[in-house]
Formats: C-alpha cells, sequence, structure tokens
C-alpha cells in the first residue's frame, strides 16, 4: 500500500509537469492552428525570470507570480510582430517559431556562460503524512496544475470569452461577420498559451535547474502528446500529456530506461494509427 | 580583458568577435595570441583545439583561458630556451563533425607542432587521427577520461579511472562502512567504461554491486531508481549520470531522504563548478576524488589560482579539475619541459621521446610524471567531501595520495 501511494505520487507529479507544458502548446495548437517551436523556449522565459528575481533577491515566489505576466506580455508581442504573419502558412510558421525559439535559447546560453544554474525550491521540505514524505513543491505543481486545468476549462466553456474563441475556432468567417475581432482573440490566445508556459516553467525550474535546453527537452514529448490526444480540442492535449508523462514515469519500472524512451514513442505512435483523430473526437471545444 | 597581449589579439575572420557577454563567441575563423616579443628563430606554434562553444562550451571555455595562462606565464619567464610560444585557437564546437575541419586548419594552414584540446571522448575519437596519423602532429589530450587511449604520439594528462577510484572506493568502503552500490550512469562510453573498471575495485574489496543502470541523457525522471535504491538497501551510489539528466536524479535521490538516512553519494567529475548546479542542501556528504580541488592549499596551487584571477577577473570558467583545466595546465608545461628536454627540436619523434620521461615538479594539486611507454601520467590524487553550510558549499579534503599509478597501457 505505501508503496502504491508513493508510486502513484510520482508518476502524478511527473505527469503534472508533462499537463503543464503542453497546456499551453495545446491551448495554441488547437485553437489557432499554429505548432509553435518556440513554446519550449516560452518555458526558458519563465524558469529564467524566476531566476533573474531570485539572483536580485526579490525571492522565488514573486518570480513564479511574474513568470507569467512576462512571458504572456512576450507572447504578446511576438504574436503582434511576427506570428499573425503566419495563420496562412502553417509549414512556414513552424520554421519561424523555430527560429523564433533558437534565437532566444541562444540569448540565454550566452547569458548564463552555457553554466546550469540551481533555483532553490519557494516551498521547500517535505510533509508527513501517514508516515510517508511527499516532496511539498511537487504537491504544489500537482495542485496548481490541477487548478490550472479547471481554471482553463471553465474559461473555455463557462464565459462568452470562451464561446467567441470556439466560434472563432469552428468558423473564423462566420464569427468575422458576428462582429467578432477574431485578430485580437488569436492575439489573446498565443499571449495566453505563452502565459501557461511560462507558469510551466516557472513551476518545474527547481527540479530541473535552469539552463538553456530546459525546455527543449520536453517539447518532443509535448508534441507526442498533443497528437495523442488530437489537436482542436482542450481535453485532448491534456489527456495525451497525462498518458505520456504516465508512461515515462511508469516504464522505467519495468523495462530498463534506455529502452523506456523510445517505448513511450512507440506506444504513442501505435495509438496515433489506431485513432488518428486523437482521444477525443466528439464534442469538440 | 585586460593584459598586455590581448592589445594584440587579432581575429582572421573579420566577422568573429567575442562579445562580452560570451556568446557569439564565433571564432569562426580560429584566433591567435601572438607573443609581444619575438625569436630568431621564429616562435613555437601550439594549437588549442577545444569547445568555445556549444554543451561543453563551459569547459572549453576554461581550457582555452588555462592555456592562455599557462603559455603567457612561459613567455613572461623568457620562453622555451629563449623562443615564445604563440598559441592557436580552433572552436571544436561541441560537435566532432565541425571539429575534424578545424583542427586540420591547426595543422595544414598553421602547421602547429602540438594539439591540446578535446574535451569528451567522442571529440578525442574524432580529432585523434587528423592531428596524430594523418596530421603527424603530437597531441596532448587533458580530461579525466574512461582510459584504454594507447596511441602512440597521443599524451593524456588528466586522471584515468585507477586513479580515481583506487583510493576512494577503498575509503568508501572501509573507512565509511559501504558495502552495497549502485551504478546509476549516463548512457555513453566515460560512464560504462568506468564503471566496469569502479565494479572491479568494489568486488575485490568486499563490496556489492546491487544494480547497474543506464539512462537516456536527458531523462527526466528517476522515480524508478529511487526506488530500486530503496528496495536493494544501497548505502553507496556511485554516480556517473551527467547534466541534463543529473540535477533531477540528485533532487530526487536527496527527496528520498538517502543521504538522510546514512547512504553515501559519490561522483568522480565533481568539481567547484558542479556544486553550483544543485541547491547547496542537496550536496551536503558528496565525496568527489579528483586531482585537483581549490582547497588544496599547497603554496603553489594557491598562486596558480591566484595569478588565473588576476588576470582573468570575475570570469564565469573556473581553473578546476573536472572541467580538464588542470590537465590542460599540466599539457603545456610537459610539452614545455619536453621541449626543453631536446634541446629545442621540436620534431615530433624527438619531442615524443622527451615527453614519454617528462617531470613537473610543480602544479595544480602538486607536480606530475609521465610514466614511459604509457601515455599517462602519475599525480597526486584527493579525496574531497562537500560540506553545505548556510546555504554555501565547500570541499573539505580528507585525503590525498601521492605519484598515483594510472595503470593504462
Amino acid at each position: 500500500m505505501e508503496f502504491a501511494i508513493k508510486f502513484a505520487f510520482d508518476i502524478m507529479a511527473f505527469t503534472s509537469v508533462m499537463v503543464l507544458i503542453v497546456l499551453g502548446l495545446g491551448v495554441i495548437a488547437s485553437m489557432m492552428g499554429i505548432f509553435n517551436f518556440a513554446h519550449g523556449e516560452l518555458v526558458l522565459l519563465g524558469a529564467y525570470t524566476v531566476y533573474v528575481c531570485d539572483s536580485v533577491g526579490i525571492g522565488g515566489w514573486t518570480g513564479v507570480i511574474l513568470a507569467p505576466l512576462v512571458v504572456g506580455a512576450v507572447g504578446l508581442v511576438l504574436e503582434k510582430t511576427i506570428i499573425r504573419r503566419f495563420y496562412a502558412t502553417p509549414i512556414i510558421a513552424m520554421l519561424g517559431t523555430y527560429a523564433i525559439g533558437l534565437i532566444i535559447r541562444e540569448i540565454i546560453r550566452g547569458l548564463l556562460g552555457g553554466h546550469y544554474k540551481a533555483i532553490p525550491e519557494p516551498l521547500s521540505g517535505a510533509f508527513v503524512v501517514g508516515g510517508l514524505e511527499f516532496s511539498m513543491w511537487r504537491s504544489f505543481i500537482i495542485a496548481t496544475t490541477l487548478a490550472v486545468i479547471l481554471g482553463c476549462w471553465l474559461l473555455l466553456t463557462r464565459t462568452s470569452i470562451g464561446l467567441r474563441v470556439r466560434g472563432a475556432l469552428e468558423n473564423p468567417m462566420l464569427a468575422r461577420s458576428c462582429g467578432i475581432s477574431t485578430g485580437r482573440l488569436y492575439a489573446l490566445t498565443f499571449a495566453f498559451g505563452a502565459a501557461l508556459a511560462g507558469l510551466a516553467g516557472a513551476l518545474i525550474v527547481p527540479l530541473y535547474a535552469l539552463s538553456a535546453d530546459i525546455g527543449i527537452r520536453f517539447l518532443v514529448q509535448a508534441f507526442l502528446s498533443v497528437m495523442l490526444g488530437g489537436v482542436g480540442t482542450f481535453e485532448g492535449p491534456v489527456l495525451g500529456a497525462a498518458a505520456v508523462g504516465g508512461m515515462a514515469a511508469g516504464l522505467p519500472w519495468v523495462v530498463s530506461p534506455v529502452l523506456a524512451d523510445p517505448l513511450v514513442f512507440v506506444i504513442a505512435l501505435a495509438i496515433v494509427r489506431l485513432r488518428p483523430q486523437g482521444f477525443i473526437s466528439v464534442g469538440r471545444l | 580583458m585586460n593584459g598586455p597581449n590581448l592589445g594584440r589579439r587579432r581575429f582572421l575572420s573579420s566577422a568573429a568577435a567575442l562579445s562580452a557577454a560570451g556568446w557569439a563567441g564565433s571564432v569562426a575563423g580560429g584566433m591567435v595570441l601572438r607573443p609581444n616579443w619575438a625569436h630568431a628563430a621564429g616562435a613555437i606554434k601550439m594549437g588549442i583545439a577545444t569547445d568555445i562553444t556549444g554543451a561543453i562550451a563551459p569547459s572549453g571555455n576554461a581550457n582555452w583561458q588555462v592555456a592562455q595562462f599557462a603559455v603567457e606565464e612561459i613567455n613572461k619567464a623568457g620562453g622555451i630556451l629563449g623562443r615564445p610560444i604563440e598559441l592557436y585557437l580552433e572552436d571544436t564546437a561541441s560537435d566532432p563533425k565541425i571539429a575534424v575541419g578545424n583542427v586540420r586548419k591547426l595543422i595544414q594552414e598553421r602547421k602547429v607542432d602540438v594539439v591540446l584540446g578535446g574535451i569528451t571522448s567522442a571529440m578525442r575519437q574524432a580529432i585523434k587521427d587528423p592531428i596524430v596519423n594523418r596530421g603527424k602532429t603530437l597531441y596532448i589530450y587533458p580530461q579525466l577520461y574512461e582510459g584504454q587511449e594507447c596511441t602512440k604520439f597521443l599524451y593524456n594528462t588528466g586522471p584515468t579511472p585507477a586513479q580515481q577510484c583506487d583510493r576512494l572506493i577503498p575509503y568508501l568502503i572501509k573507512t565509511l562502512g559501504k558495502k552495497r552500490f549502485a551504478m546509476p550512469s549516463a548512457n555513453y562510453v566515460w560512464p560504462q567504461l568506468l564503471n566496469k573498471y569502479a565494479r572491479k575495485v568494489i568486488e575485490a574489496n568486499g563490496g556489492e554491486v546491487v544494480f547497474e543502470e543506464y539512462y537516456p541523457l536527458d531523462q527526466a525522471e528517476y522515480s524508478a531508481t529511487i526506488g530500486k535504491i530503496k528496495d536493494g538497501k544501497v548505502d553507496c551510489v556511485f554516480m556517473t549520470i551527467i547534466p541534463p539528466g543529473l540535477q533531477p536524479f540528485v533532487k530526487q535521490l536527496y527527496e528520498s531522504g538517502f543521504q538522510k538516512n546514512g547512504g553515501a553519494l559519490t561522483c568522480v567529475y565533481y568539481d567547484e563548478n558542479l556544486l553550483n548546479y544543485h541547491p547547496a542542501q542537496e550536496m551536503e556528504g558528496l565525496v568527489s576524488c579528483l586531482d585537483y580541488f581549490q582547497a588544496v592549499e599547497d603554496p603553489f596551487s594557491k598562486k596558480l589560482q591566484e595569478g588565473y584571477a588576476k588576470r582573468f577577473p570575475d570570469t564565469k570558467y573556473l581553473f578546476t579539475a573536472g572541467s580538464a583545466s588542470t590537465g590542460m595546465y599540466r599539457g603545456v608545461k610537459f610539452y614545455e619541459a619536453a621541449v626543453k628536454a631536446t634541446g629545442g627540436k621540436l620534431g615530433r619523434e624527438d619531442v615524443a621521446a622527451a615527453l614519454d620521461t617528462a617531470v613537473l615538479t610543480e602544479g595544480p594539486g602538486g607536480g606530475a610524471q609521465m610514466v614511459p611507454g604509457h601515455y599517462h601520467a602519475k599525480m597526486n590524487m584527493y579525496i574531497a567531501v562537500c560540506k553545505s553550510e548556510g546555504g554555501k558549499t565547500r570541499y573539505d579534503i580528507i585525503d590525498k595520495a601521492s605519484m598515483v599509478d594510472p595503470r593504462e597501457c
């Protein structure tokens, strides 16, 4: 029983990390049809914001709160200046966002001198329940992830903004003729996705230490999650991320870790082959 | 960026300029550092091929700075038998494919007399052929590594598995009383071969290897491994995971209470840089074994650190053992000693013959001595334990072994 609880906690903790990272990517891919290859670097910017706050001494919590705001603002500027030129050409958008990501990544690599920086958890230590120790920060990540998923879902399904976003997604022409400014909606959606990436970066950086590659190491798995869950829905990428995260954490228990890594892809691709429309195909947002 | 020699820094590529922050560090056309005086017979040309950009850049830049520092010292003291050393840098860019072309430039265009550099084993394997075989040039490799490099005209100036394990493992078993070892490792050549050697030493000393396991280099989640460490009642983790997979492992190990419950974590490439890769509390009690730590306080090592700090004030690239900097310093000095012994002859055969028996009376962590016919050097080895106090970490030296044999070739 003890083992089962610990096991479940570890898998939940890592799955939450995956979901947090995928959420922003999924929102942008689903709502706008843009595969944002700079997503890893938006995560990196969130992590870097925490590092800057930490090193000027205004505390890790300030960084965690600032990160989504800063990265959201960066996302807004990127959308206004660059991304909006790519809506008609999704393939070029991939290359364009990849280039943006490369620039951000290498600038930060230079600022860090290529080194890694340890970031302390704003909430460190562990709490004990029934003789079992649980890391405070990992628990905080799990809780935040659940809250963010709930918040996003309510925003998209229960508010008028959500209604307009869904309308713009379903039929942009009709939405525009109804007086919805799809351009503004897209800008806000991209900024929102970027802010989620920033939050993810801020939350995971104490676990992995800051380096220029902190975002990119999750990027391929994140894309896999979106593919697995299905583009065009909100729940799809979340479920996809949960599946990929769960497999990545769970498989090393049964097979050698070097095998586990490719096995995640093999299984995921097999599922995609069987269900090319993703997990969720009815009741799209 | 100061010092008299730097005024003469010349960038051969029109565009290449090292920016103040250190990135865009494109040395695309290579770079020459000339002495500020000349000699009738011309300068001795020393080529440095190291990773100025890419993933290994922190170590590569430290190597380049240490090479400059050592060469400037030699030139200031009158050069080698009156001839100054001219330094040529080529970036190996942490990428063997790029490196081979750039190293060829050192050999064919610059016609250097010796090449020092390469940090990873993959890099050494890639550039040794263009240097030693096709280039017919002497090669000195500075990094601690997995051993078994016995190529003629290739001299290794960093520690070998024997030097890192022969003293450390008996210390872990006999002094600390650890018996059950786990070997979590990154999946590439250095951990594989080092573990093979370490396993022999562990078993010879009455210890037991509970599991040896390899991970993708960027693995992010280790709960399965932590589970095995707990279930196997492991009391010593002999780790060879490298960044970026390193930090999540160390954090999860720490969170599992392994150290708190008396377990020992040991890793033989941990120098002063690596301590900054983790929160201080996770490093408490870490055992490392290297040819030099900054806590080694012999007068010469102290003087070296002071000189380096003066030459590169506030540098991000420290003079440490794990980044191959000590091997680089030793390599430059070994070459100097060898050329002195040949009476100034620079032919490869002559210098190699002299290098084979070269002795350094002093260096970082003490002197060193080539083992004739074995292409490796005897050197002092230190065991250090990390102490963490008030969020700061430091190494305490707890054991010194003098002139440890490399036991290679």
